[in-house]
């Protein structure tokens, strides 16, 4: 799955990748949104932390609990009022909350390549 | 039928939950021991906020972007997932279609998250919002 595909799935306004620090490399948007690239270089800052700190929750979470299956991660989803970001690894994608499948969603996105 | 109830009606939904304000007012059901759903609320009460911040920093660079105010958020485990939306959580496993079950039924029954966070938070336990909080 790349950049192209991404946008390819249901209801898909903006795909994008970013590095292990959070800064855009590439992206796509559909016309017609509202949304930019700063939007996109901001959101991928923040896929960076916020797959942090899932990833110590669940690690605390499992240590104390004793309850599996949370590790490793396969992404996290933001959901706004129209829109939600899917993202995992170096990829991320921006779905219109009318449109989301989170499964395929969440299935593409880990099959992403960045 | 109360959402926590129907949630818990769906084969593979492990525990759901209600939190309000700072997240140590909580219900729940399910697979969680009191003590583990108190820390669940309080995580997914913080998680809620700083998605909050996020939405509103986006929002002040694109105005309308759609991005504002957030409705909630997911974390994908390899084999189970937290679904949270405005003050409900639900944790499942990763079975074929009931993430989005899940999802649908979440944001239909709770509805779309006003704009302030707090307020709504702190609504859902009762009491003078407004003096409360200001």
């Amino acid at each position: 799955m790349n950049i192209e595909q991404l946008m390819g799935l249901p209801g898909a306004l903006a795909a994008f990748t970013y590095t292990d620090k959070g800064d855009l490399k590439d992206h796509r948007i559909r016309e017609g949104t509202e949304i930019t690239s700063q939007v996109l270089d901001l959101l991928a800052h923040s896929c960076v932390a916020n797959m942090a700190v899932a990833t110590l929750e669940a690690r605390g979470w499992e240590a104390l609990t004793g309850q599996k299956g949370f590790e490793p991660l396969q992404g996290f989803s933001m959901i706004g009022l129209e829109w939600s970001a899917v993202v995992n690894g170096n990829c991320g994608v921006v779905v219109k909350n009318r449109d989301v499948d989170y499964e395929i969603t969440f299935n593409a996105i880990q099959s992403c390549q960045a | 039928m109360h959402l926590i109830k129907q949630l818990m009606a769906i084969p593979g939904v492990i525990a759901a939950g209600e939190f309000a304000y700072r997240g140590d007012r909580f219900s729940y059901e399910g697979a969680l021991t009191s003590e583990f759903a108190r820390m669940a609320a309080i995580l997914c009460r913080s998680n809620t906020m700083s998605v909050n911040m996020q939405s509103e920093i986006f929002n002040s660079f694109a105005e309308n972007c759609g991005c504002r105010p957030a409705q909630g958020w997911i974390v994908r485990g390899a084999n189970a997932s937290v679904c949270n939306v405005g003050n409900y959580f639900a944790f499942i496993e990763n079975r074929p279609e009931l993430l989005n079950d899940v999802m649908t039924i979440l944001r239909a029954k709770v509805g779309d998250i006003g704009d302030d966070l707090l307020v709504n938070l702190y609504a859902k336990i009762g009491g003078d919002v407004k003096e409360a909080l200001y």
